[in-house]
């Protein structure tokens, strides 16, 4: 296999609060490969939006305190400069971000926006990043983009506004974009629409992604391999199908089962996980999940931290007794 | 699944409102504010055109004709030397408008970067520079620019720049709120995400977003800075005799209250009318700027 484009080996980010420490990321490891759909799936408050918010250096440091390495083409970016940070973003990794609602700025117009980052980076003239501009909204499938580009963002809708937002990291054909919730506030319609645009223009395109959701239904269409977190940690890391079709990790269970299936003859009654994500403040010392986990046992799984077992390389799985041990 | 990028689901185009428009067309809406507007603009008009509307020379000396009440002659009649007391307030509005503007203008230059810097920065840089600030107003404001000119000396010159110091920390405050509420919005996030430098994230993307109050603070600190003008020349420390400003002509009105009230009303409702229509008018821009936000007195009457 080639080199990988990223790769993320022990990011930990912790941030000093009133109440103490919040370790929000507990060291966690990742390959990206070009062309490559990676999801981050957890729940609220698991740590994904944060580590991928660190690894391009977008968190306010102090409170927040990054440890690890970020490689990207093998250059660690948490040892750049501000200066060199500023020439990665947007150029080589581009972020989209959850609610297209509020990452427009109101009072600059959809052109402007989008043309900043081409004059930024590609040292483009006004004319050329207007005319680039165009071309892009056009590949978002935005309806008479020479009229778009001079309107305000509260003039298009949600799903418009994301499509900007996406033509925005395109503009200067990044090898990695993260795609951070980017369907969260939208409606179901609309999700469809954006990941299935987003799948075509990566393909046209052939960058790589990370896109961060809660939603397991999401990942289905669109990922290569997912990746479970939870307590910032990563729990389950597999290929899609394999995932689905046969998780190792409770909680990745759990999730699944929580899932409504559509089609089925008389739904069943979905489960849920009972108790409630751990404070990051006071992290259980052993299995993060543990506390909420129908198989856990006092002498492991609350006292030792489970990792990846890695020579099973293919399918990943944080726990001292995973479900199937088929890999 | 496969769905067409371009679908009806999408919004059809609309025809765009421009912002601008709207707000102009509230704040016409507004009586008060027009009439303010109204009276403002005939205010310069006035101040530009002071040589040619005003009848008599400034420092035409009339003994004879001293202290004589208004008539056909002298509208608003003359002063202890004989001089025309509405020339002379025509020509002393050159002076309260330029000292206004300009005070105003040298507030503004400073407050606002001082402001976008440590609303934007936060932590030290912020502490240090608005601690400055607050010691800046936590004297009164009057106090604070005789303090300025007693240093500097008296005149026109440094009555500016004592009153613009003195409304400086009034912008960096008001600034400050502001860019801080705003730094969290997460399209300056994107911004930064893109790859943009703070200086282009601070001055086109957050400044944009927080122009709305200060562009009603100068409006309303136009008023103040023409009130505090007058109370410098009152004193005695702002314009220097014989020019004329309005401030001036109250105090020497003062003396001959009782024979010649003139001399002192008129200056007195020029100072009037100037910053009530700077203050309609920084009303109604508040109430068309931003129209989640109530006038004082509103809020007042309601805590109340």
């Amino acid at each position: 296999m080639s080199d990988p484009i990223l790769s993320v080996r022990d990011l930990r980010v912790r941030f000093g609060t009133k109440r103490g420490v919040a370790e929000v990321v507990n060291g966690i490891s990742y390959d990206l490969h070009a062309g490559e759909t990676l999801s981050i799936v957890g729940e609220s408050g698991s740590g994904k939006s944060v580590s991928v918010l660190a690894l391009m250096r977008l968190l306010a440091e102090p409170p927040a305190a990054i440890a690890g390495s970020v490689l990207l083409h093998g250059r660690d970016l948490l040892k750049a400069s501000h200066r060199d940070m500023r020439s990665v973003r947007g150029k080589d990794l581009a972020m989209i971000f959850q609610d297209p609602m509020t990452s427009l700025n109101p009072v600059r117009t959809v052109g402007y926006q989008l043309s900043e980052s081409m004059s930024l980076h590609l040292g483009l003239t006004a004319d050329s990043a207007r005319r680039r501009a165009i071309e892009l909204l056009d590949m978002v499938g935005i309806p008479s983009p020479d009229v778009r580009i001079d309107e305000y963002p509260h003039q298009l809708s949600g799903g418009m506004r994301q499509r900007v937002m996406i033509a925005m990291g395109l503009s200067c054909d990044p090898d990695v974009l993260i795609a951070d919730e980017p369907t969260t506030a939208l409606d179901v319609t609309t999700q469809a629409q954006i990941t299935d645009l987003v799948a075509e223009l990566q393909q046209r395109i052939g960058m790589a992604v990370i896109w961060i959701t809660h939603d397991l239904g999401v990942v289905a269409g669109i990922a290569d391999r997912v990746i479970v977190m939870y307590g910032g940690r990563f729990m389950e890391e597999a290929g899609v199908n394999d995932l689905y079709a046969a998780p190792n990790h409770p909680y990745t269970d759990g999730l699944l089962g929580s899932l409504p299936m559509p089609g089925a003859d008389r739904p069943e009654k979905l489960v849920t996980i009972p108790g409630l994500p751990p404070d990051p403040v006071a992290m259980p010392p052993g299995c993060p999940f543990a506390p909420r986990c129908v198989h856990s046992d006092a002498s492991r799984c609350h006292i030792e931290v489970p990792v990846f077992e890695p020579d099973r390389a293919r399918h990943l799985v944080a726990c001292h007794y995973p479900l199937q041990v088929t890999a | 699944m496969t769905v067409a990028p371009s679908t009806p689901m999408e919004r059809l185009p609309e025809k765009p409102v421009s912002r601008s428009r709207e707000i102009w067309q509230t704040l016409i809406a507004n009586r008060l504010a027009v009439a303010g507007l109204v009276v403002l603009a005939l205010l310069v008009l006035m101040a530009v055109l002071a040589e040619v509307i005003a009848p008599f020379g400034i420092n035409d000396i009339d003994i004879p004709n001293r202290l004589t009440g208004p008539s056909m002659s002298h509208w608003f009649g003359t002063d202890d030397l004989g001089r025309d007391v509405l020339s002379r307030v025509i020509i002393a509005s050159r002076v309260s408008l330029q000292v206004g503007f300009i005070a105003v203008g040298f507030a503004l230059a400073f407050g606002v970067p001082i402001g976008l810097v440590a609303g934007y920065y936060r932590g030290k840089t912020d502490s240090i520079l608005m601690r400055l600030m607050d010691i800046l107003f936590s004297f009164p404001a009057i106090l604070l620019a005789i303090a300025i000119l007693a240093v500097l000396g008296p005149g026109i010159r440094n009555a500016m720049v004592a009153i613009g110091l003195v409304y400086t920390p009034i912008f960096a405050r008001i600034t400050r709120g502001s860019v801080i509420v705003v730094s969290e919005e997460v399209y300056i996030r994107a911004a930064r995400s893109l790859g943009a430098r703070d200086g282009r994230i601070i001055f086109r993307h957050i400044l944009p977003n927080v122009l709305a109050p200060i562009i009603v603070q100068t409006t309303l600190s136009l008023a103040f800075a023409i009130l505090s003008e007058a109370a410098l020349s009152f004193l005695g420390l702002g314009v220097q005799p014989p020019n004329p400003a309005w401030g001036r002509m109250l105090a020497e009105g003062r003396n001959f209250f009782q024979q010649a009230p003139w001399m002192g009303i008129f200056p007195g409702v020029a100072i009037l009318v100037t910053v009530m229509s700077f203050n309609f008018v920084g009303d109604g821009l508040r109430d068309a700027l931003d129209p989640k936000q109530k006038s004082v007195i509103e809020s007042r009457g309601q805590s109340v």
